[in-house]
């Protein structure tokens, strides 16, 4: 049997443009895959020559999904050029905003890009796979997932005039204060999405036991994990240290957050627009990291807030050392849904919350500056350089998905290996391919409507190009 | 509950393709019925849902890549299946399929579509399609406010 690759374009189900091809050598079995992100941007290249006043705003519009990531990291970088320390309930209210972000962005992914898998199952008539499948099948859960990602929008918009794309975060703080109208229906709202994500999290406790193989199998394996924690080593996604855990659950080591160019590298591949990061002491590839919620629950100490604390409390009971089965990347979103909305609650309950004292006003006083914060995805650092006049000169941005490059890698050659063999393909066997990516919740930036004719499309070729197989979903 | 419903949508950075956006947008300015609601959107998403669940009728105005550019037409619209996988792919069909299903009610819908020529990066709209946008925006102002005034017709054909 010659030497094959199997070609997944695109990958569906997840934010923006990539593909997946995998190498079978002679025997059928896959030797080598590929993780392609096929889209490229350029905002680092095209920002140059703009006032740093305007990169929150013009940042933002790296996607469409979480805008909100990008303003406050980017807001952070800008603080950091001005050389002020902000107002406290700016900073409270970034948060709030930042803990909205990622509400809705993990009512997203959960409901309307895993629960389709998790709930019809891999194998599933593909056509019914999607957020329309779930409400034919289970209804109730639609309307939860709907609901809770309609929350996090709507604090989004309460707090910041709009949900995509808000200019409301500038640097030295937030446009305009807290409405006590608004803090009231936000705090009226609690309740209930704290109910579905309740419900949320006990459905998924229950069907864990259906996708054993999935979990032993989805970029199981040792590597280690990074996120900011706070002063108290607990959960944290606005600002604190940056902590490295290694796969056994030891610290590696704990970094201030702006001094990341010292301990992170960052290479490319020829195959992809994504770069790769990796820890410098390492080098690559034994310095290959994961970030995101399985991270972030994975190297804190603590969570501050009850319900959430409780749960991971259970969650940290699945392994000795770190959590490593990628699979419970769904697990940890589900417990930072909880712990979005009790702390965004305690935020808003803080009698400082509708202080008027907003922004702080400066001038460039840094040529350079760096703003790091969590993203649902996981952590997101802007790095600025600014000439005497403002005028960006230089910029580097480090998003989630290019942390998690390597091991996303790494974890399709994993499933692909356990699941796919030989010259017959079946769908069930490339959705899993697929839903190992899923698992990490890649933000590839898309920003603009799909035609309507996508569709999955998977050739099975020999090294000479003739058709093997064809699998395709339309 | 709003009584009206009007969703536009599209992305206003992309030419023509933010047609159906921008109408919404010059709407609100316009139109200021506590009956009314005015949703502008880049596209459209399964959480409209709910909103839409809850109107008496819902009017979608979008752009369109067939068609004559500068025309505006008017399509009944009823609830139907999505005819995609992609979440970046909701039809108004499914939407209204999906309130009916979700939320018990689907309201009466219109969709009116402006063909476009130029899609690509640029906030502007070509001459013709902003004439066809200023010409639907008076047209449903016109219609509002005549309901407003307790008219009874509401939406007649461009």
């Amino acid at each position: 049997m010659p030497r094959q690759r199997i070609l997944i374009d695109p990958v569906t189900r997840i934010e923006g443009h990539s593909k997946i091809s995998l190498h079978l050598d002679e025997e059928g079995h896959v030797e080598e895959a590929y993780f392609h992100v096929t889209q490229f941007r350029g905002f680092e290249k095209f920002c140059e020559g703009r006032p740093f006043y305007e990169m929150p705003s013009l940042m933002a519009r790296i996607c469409g999904i979480c805008p909100v990531s990008h303003l406050i990291a980017s807001a952070k970088a800008c603080d950091a050029i001005l050389a002020v320390r902000i107002p406290p309930n700016a900073v409270r209210l970034r948060k709030v905003l930042n803990l909205a972000q990622i509400l809705q962005s993990h009512a997203l992914s959960f409901f309307y890009l895993s629960v389709p898998d998790l709930l019809l199952g891999m194998d599933s008539d593909p056509a019914a796979r999607n957020i329309f499948g779930v409400m034919e099948a289970n209804p109730a859960m639609a309307r939860d997932g709907i609901r809770l990602r309609q929350f996090g929008q709507q604090i989004i918009e309460w707090l910041a005039g709009k949900r995509i794309h808000p200019a409301w975060v500038v640097p030295g703080g937030v446009g305009s204060p807290l409405a006590a109208g608004n803090r009231d229906r936000i705090l009226a709202g609690i309740p209930e999405a704290l109910a579905i994500a309740t419900r949320a999290m006990d459905w998924f406790k229950n069907e864990m036991e259906r996708f054993r193989e999935e979990i032993r199998s989805f970029a199981n394996f040792p590597t280690m994990f990074m996120g900011l924690v706070g002063d108290d080593g607990g959960l944290e996604h606005y600002s604190g240290r940056l902590r490295f855990l290694d796969a056994g659950g030891h610290i590696v080591a704990d970094y201030p957050d702006t001094s990341y160019p010292e301990y992170l590298g960052e290479i490319a591949h020829p195959w992809s627009y994504l770069k790769t990061s990796f820890y410098k002491p390492l080098g690559y590839p034994e310095g290959v990291y994961r970030v995101g919620p399985l991270a972030r629950l994975n190297i804190i100490d603590g969570i501050s807030t009850p319900r959430a604390s409780q749960e991971w409390a259970e969650f940290r009971e699945l392994d000795r050392g770190a959590v490593l089965s990628s699979f419970y990347y769904h697990y940890a979103r589900l417990i930072e849904i909880l712990f979005a909305l009790e702390k965004i609650e305690q935020l808003l309950q803080d009698p400082e919350a509708l202080d008027s004292n907003v922004r702080a006003h400066a001038s460039v006083n840094n040529l350079e500056g760096i703003g790091v914060s969590e993203a649902p995805r996981g952590t997101l650092m802007h790095h600025y350089k600014v000439d005497r006049d403002g005028l960006i000169t230089w910029a580097n941005l480090i998003i989630a998905t290019g942390h998690n490059n390597a091991a996303m890698n790494r974890g399709v050659l994993q499933v692909a290996r356990h699941f796919v063999h030989g010259n017959k393909l079946t769908e069930g066997m490339l959705n899993r391919v697929e839903a190992v990516i899923r698992t990490f919740d890649p933000c590839l930036s898309c920003s603009t409507h799909a035609d309507g004719r996508l569709a999955l499309e998977v050739e099975l070729r020999s090294h000479d190009g003739e058709l093997l197989d064809i699998c395709q979903t339309r | 509950m709003s009584n009206t419903l009007i969703i536009g949508y599209g992305n206003p950075l992309r030419g023509d393709d933010g047609a159906g956006y921008i109408v919404a947008e010059l709407l609100r300015d316009l139109v200021h019925d506590p009956e009314i609601e005015i949703i502008s959107q880049h596209q459209l998403t399964p959480e409209l849902m709910e909103p839409i669940s809850r109107a008496a009728h819902v009017i979608f105005i979008d752009s369109s890549v067939s068609g004559r550019a500068g025309k505006v037409n008017r399509i009944p619209l009823r609830p139907g299946p999505s005819c995609s996988r992609f979440t970046h792919h909701v039809t108004p069909e499914s939407l209204l399929a999906g309130a009916q299903s979700l939320y018990g009610h689907t309201p009466e819908a219109t969709l009116y579509t402006i063909p476009g020529r130029f899609f690509e990066t640029g906030d502007e709209l070509t001459p013709s399609v902003r004439r066809a946008v200023n010409e639907l925006v008076a047209t449903l102002e016109k219609q509002f406010a005549a309901r407003s005034a307790g008219g009874s017709a509401w939406v007649t054909p461009l």
